[in-house]
């Protein structure tokens, strides 16, 4: 088996290299999903301007939750999205055979070899707005917390590579899994809510089956000392164990998928 | 090319989707969950004020508006931006221009299609699941129900022109997968398909009211809903017709620009 700390960065620069061949097109793309998620968070400021608060949230607890969203968002799919997105093609087209059979694990290849700096623009204005909506709420931070609060940070980015990655690995079984991001980027956009607004049953799946809501609602409200429903005083240790646990998942959904590839021929 | 033709390609374009049957399901599923999120944030804070409506709107008024502004009149301009930057970058442009037709009319006729794919397998399920399960209210008049028809011609007619002479700009950047984003970031605010104009601040809502984007969900959807007299009505839609024709003209006199730019990787 290769040195796993001498191929990952050699598959990380060689794909930066790929990237920065176009330096225009990839600034470009940093500048417009800012922009886009600039917008998008405007739009949301509108309404607390008018209504002031949504679901009891004030803006700048709305701006860290949006925040933590789009922070923990990116680093989890800088390592699955578009790679697991172009599982399906890879087991049309043969390529994963030629991947299995390299002397690397699998999905240390697909993400490493992909590992999407396209992310930037994002991390730039999750940082930037996160770093504003902290220093606006109430919150007495302590070395502990500001612990907590990065742990919280990195579940959360476990939970979103950990489903991109089952998502991805589906593939290997059914050839076709493009189709289950839609429904993860349904329930991504319904995670930058606070949950309480939502309905019971929606709430009750957002904690379980599609567990989204601890992307960015219950560690966030953890944080603030926000009551969450279903979890009450829960919140915080079930964010921290949300990540390892969805990782635990999509390791054995992963290694169940690979044991049973037989190709898009069947 | 004769006129008559170009229905053809609207209706290649609505069969090649009936290929792809299980977009409609999870399209479907995306555009209900846009629609209960809207759902819970407008009932969340009307809920905060203490009368029934909050600027002469209910929230039944409200979900319908949410409903028309977002699925109905904000078709996935995407594909179209997709199509005009994939035929530029892989040189199939080069086919469509010794082909006897005009380009942009042809994706025109091409998006009729996709649309009406799209009104038919998703935005009416949808607006039927919503109607039955939240409830939508009726145009606030016969006036402001054909009002609306007319503005829905102008706003898909808006949205194309738009995204259309965003695509062309492929021909000099190479590349359109970055105007996506700029354009999804211009409408999401200005379009008034997510927030209604009559809650921004009373200088945004001005220069936005004044922006052709407002023709796409704004003004159709708040017309519907009875947010515009009579007069206020007629108003906007001499003003979008102007908006039409400068838009129209812009269009061709950028696709005659392209035209004439055109270089293809390696030929």
């Amino acid at each position: 088996m290769a040195r796993l700390h001498i191929v990952i960065p050699a598959l990380v620069h060689a794909f930066i290299k790929s990237k920065t061949e176009y330096p225009g097109a990839m600034v470009l793309g940093w500048l417009s999903q800012f922009a886009a998620y600039g917008s998008m968070y405007t739009t949301i400021s509108l309404i607390l301007a008018r209504f002031g608060t949504l679901g009891g949230w004030v803006w700048p607890e709305i701006a860290l939750l949006l925040s933590f969203h789009l922070l923990a968002y990116s680093l989890g799919a800088s390592l699955s999205f578009v790679q697991f997105r172009e599982m399906e093609e890879k087991v049309r087209m043969g390529t994963m055979d030629a991947i299995l059979v390299k002397p690397i694990s699998p999905w240390t290849y697909i993400v490493f070899s992909g590992l999407n700096i396209g992310y930037a623009g994002h991390i730039i204005l999750a940082i930037g707005l996160m770093v504003w909506a902290l220093s606006q709420v109430e919150v007495t931070w302590t070395i502990q917390s500001a612990l907590m609060f990065l742990c919280y940070l990195v579940s959360a980015a476990m939970i979103v590579a950990a489903i991109m990655t089952m998502i991805g690995a589906t593939a290997l079984v059914w050839v076709k899994s493009n189709h289950l991001f839609s429904i993860f980027f349904g329930f991504w956009e319904l995670a930058r809510y606070p949950l309480n607004i939502f309905p019971l049953p929606l709430q009750i799946l957002m904690l379980t089956f599609a567990p989204l809501a601890f992307m960015a609602y219950v560690p966030v409200a953890a944080t603030l000392g926000k009551p969450v429903p279903l979890l009450g005083d829960w919140a915080g240790l079930a964010s921290l164990l949300a990540g390892p646990l969805a990782v635990l998942l999509g390791t054995l959904h992963w290694r169940h998928c690979i044991r049973n590839y037989q190709g898009a021929g069947g | 090319m004769k006129l008559a033709a170009y229905p053809a390609f609207t209706a290649t374009a609505f069969q090649s989707r009936l290929a792809y049957r299980n977009q409609v399901w999870s399209g479907v599923f995306g555009e209900l969950v846009f629609m209960f999120a809207r759902i819970a944030i407008w009932t969340s804070v009307f809920s905060t004020v203490a009368s029934s409506s909050v600027d002469g709107v209910t929230l039944p008024q409200m979900i319908t508006y949410a409903l028309l502004a977002g699925p109905v009149l904000y078709w996935d301009y995407s594909r179209l931006l997709r199509d005009i930057g994939t035929a530029v970058k892989s040189g199939d442009i080069a086919v469509y221009l010794l082909k006897p037709l005009l380009y942009p009319a042809y994706m025109l006729a091409s998006h009729i299609g996709n649309f009406l794919f799209d009104l038919l397998t998703v935005t009416v399920p949808v607006a039927i699941i919503i109607a039955f399960t939240v409830g939508l209210v009726p145009p606030a008049s016969l006036f402001h129900g054909f009002a609306f028809l007319a503005f829905w011609f102008l706003s898909f007619a808006m949205l194309f022109l738009l995204t259309a002479i965003l695509g062309l700009a492929a021909f000099w950047l190479m590349t359109a997968d970055s105007l996506d984003w700029f354009f999804n970031s211009i409408m999401t605010l200005l379009a008034g398909g997510i927030v209604p104009l009559w809650f921004f601040p009373g200088w945004l809502a001005a220069i936005a009211g004044n922006l052709p984007f407002a023709w796409v969900s704004y003004y159709p959807a708040a017309i519907y809903i009875g947010q515009l007299d009579p007069a206020q009505v007629l108003t906007a839609f001499v003003v979008g017709l102007l908006w039409f024709a400068v838009l129209l003209g812009f269009l061709l006199w950028i696709w005659a620009r392209a035209r004439h730019r055109l270089i293809v990787q390696g030929g």
